[in-house]
């Protein structure tokens, strides 16, 4: 049994220092598979290491395991643009992600692991008349449920945002802006590893190289899940495994209103810093996209899903394309640098644009997916409500609305509002 | 992509627009925990507005060459590799 990772403090770390290479130990231990655990979770993502977080630490849950088929964080929350944010119209989104980011305010402190949470501001643009009334309703909606959001006019902008002020001249020009100043920026790989190191100093079992393969059930409960590893006995099974949730409903036999789309994001090389915020725009004639400078200069890009089912991973062109010059559109400054990265992770796009978090078919198997492109920002909500489901067994009021059920009943939470596809027609 | 009118024609001119489900509608469809749901009526409307096959393997899309000949189209593609299997028009020959 490996030493578990030790407690960092500033002491700590100038007695590290001084002790050299002997003070650090790995992040996660307790990489053998037991026989049989209180609960199964499945996917070392965000979304699977902070439940297991949360149930052993909130629940007293100690036998819990995360099994995760390739390495921890070698998914969606390695490759997204890190942006945290909870300036959605609709109350059930914006409740729900706001504790999220009232969560990651907090989280370096609780997990005692540097996320490196940036609250730089998310910028919404208005690229003309009639984008901002519409950002306006949204921030009205926000105001009223009593998170930050602040409607800005062009001058004012310009003064926010230095790099908008126009030294060329624009095809749009820049109307205003909503801004929610505590949104911004968080380190996505250090939210893993924070997660998996304060999961593992509290007895989580963290699996690695364990592909779930089936799953055994007797009645309405399932016992244990088959794995590559063996079969390990479960007294409850999470799925959060965003990005294959197919696969896992192919596992249950239960059809869902999810298809799997590739969303794309792109670094440039780096360049001094010119933006200190989150910019997001629709510019005419192109689908949103949405930038960010890193720590180490690059400006991190992204855009919509590619719009159309694909586990390939790679991008298309035609995507990629269309994020760069929406992009010049807005900042013509951008426009000689090069890219420098590009990749693509594999979306849960469900049919309204929310997630599901529900218990499906069986009386202990619960499902965590659906988060399309928002899954990130909503790690820290997401498994503390999840845990709760699982240990108490009803759903928080939290994500109540999220359950699969809303579709059939005609409860949807349609955040863009163009019906039953992850794309606008 | 091969377009049964216009020929090989690039991506960007096709839009996808949903994948088509092989199951009947309403079989196998389970709704969750949620409570007081009628399991006849919603179960047949939520299979056939909201089901979607996701499969990394094998995927029958309704696809529109909406810049192009703007015809409806049926395309059997493999999501995992992006090769196309086979396209056809959208209900038959007409």
């Amino acid at each position: 049994m490996k030493r578990a990772s030790r407690h960092y403090s500033a002491l700590s770390l100038l007695r590290a220092r001084l002790s050299g290479a002997g003070f650090w130990r790995p992040l996660w231990t307790g990489n053998r598979l037991e026989q049989a655990y209180d609960v199964v979770v499945v996917g070392a993502g965000g979304h699977g290491l902070a439940t297991a977080y949360h149930l052993a630490k909130d629940h007293g849950i100690k036998r819990v395991a995360v099994l995760e088929k390739r390495l921890v964080g070698y998914g969606n929350v390695g490759r997204n643009t890190t942006i945290v944010r909870s300036n959605y119209l609709l109350p059930e989104n914006h409740y729900f992600y706001e504790d999220a980011l009232r969560r990651y305010e907090g989280l370096g402190r609780e997990l005692n692991y540097n996320i490196m949470y940036s609250p730089r501001g998310v910028v919404d643009l208005a690229l003309s008349d009639d984008d901002f009334p519409v950002l306006a309703r949204r921030g009205n909606a926000l105001r009223l449920a009593g998170i930050d959001a602040e409607l800005m006019d062009r001058a004012a902008l310009e003064k926010f945002v230095p790099a908008l002020a126009p030294r060329r001249r624009r095809r749009f020009p820049i109307v205003g802006a909503l801004v929610q100043h505590r949104g911004g920026t968080v380190r996505h790989d250090a939210v893993a590893w924070g997660y998996a190191r304060a999961a593992s100093a509290l007895g989580v079992d963290i699996i690695e190289d364990c592909e779930v393969t089936g799953l055994h059930t007797t009645g309405n409960s399932a016992t244990a899940v088959q794995t590559s590893q063996g079969e390990v006995q479960a007294g409850a099974v999470v799925f959060a495994t965003a990005g294959h949730t197919g696969l896992v409903g192919k596992m249950l036999g239960v059809p869902l209103p999810i298809e799997t789309h590739l969303l794309q994001a792109m670094v440039t090389e780096p360049v001094k810093p010119l933006l200190d915020t989150v910019l997001v725009y629709v510019a005419p004639g192109h689908a949103e996209s949405y930038i960010s400078q890193s720590d180490r200069g690059g400006m991190v890009l992204g855009g919509h899903i590619d719009g159309f089912p694909s586990y390939t991973r790679e991008g298309a062109w035609h995507r990629l394309e269309d994020v760069v010059r929406a992009t010049v559109e807005v900042l013509p400054q951008l426009g000689q640098l090069r890219l420098l990265r590009h990749w693509a992770g594999t979306n849960d796009m469900t049919m309204d644009g929310s997630p599901i978090i529900d218990r499906v078919k069986y009386d202990n198997v619960f499902l965590n997916a659906g988060w399309c492109y928002g899954g990130f920002k909503a790690i820290p909500a997401s498994g503390a409500a999840c845990a709760s489901f699982v240990a108490k067994g009803t759903p928080p009021d939290l994500i109540r609305a999220y359950c699969l059920s809303r579709f059939a009943t005609g409860h949807l939470l349609d955040e863009p509002g163009y019906g039953p596809y992850p794309v606008k027609l | 992509m091969a377009c049964p009118f216009c020929g090989l024609r690039p991506l960007e001119e096709f839009l996808f627009r949903k994948t088509v489900p092989n199951v009947g509608a309403g079989s196998g469809v389970h709704l969750g925990a949620g409570a007081g749901v009628d399991a006849g009526d919603s179960a047949s409307a939520y299979a056939q507005v909201y089901l979607r096959v996701d499969s990394a393997e094998h995927s029958v899309e309704e696809w529109q060459h909406v810049a192009g000949c703007r015809a409806w189209l049926l395309i059997d593609r493999n999501p995992s590799t992006g090769v196309v299997r086979s396209v056809a028009l959208l209900g038959g020959a007409q």
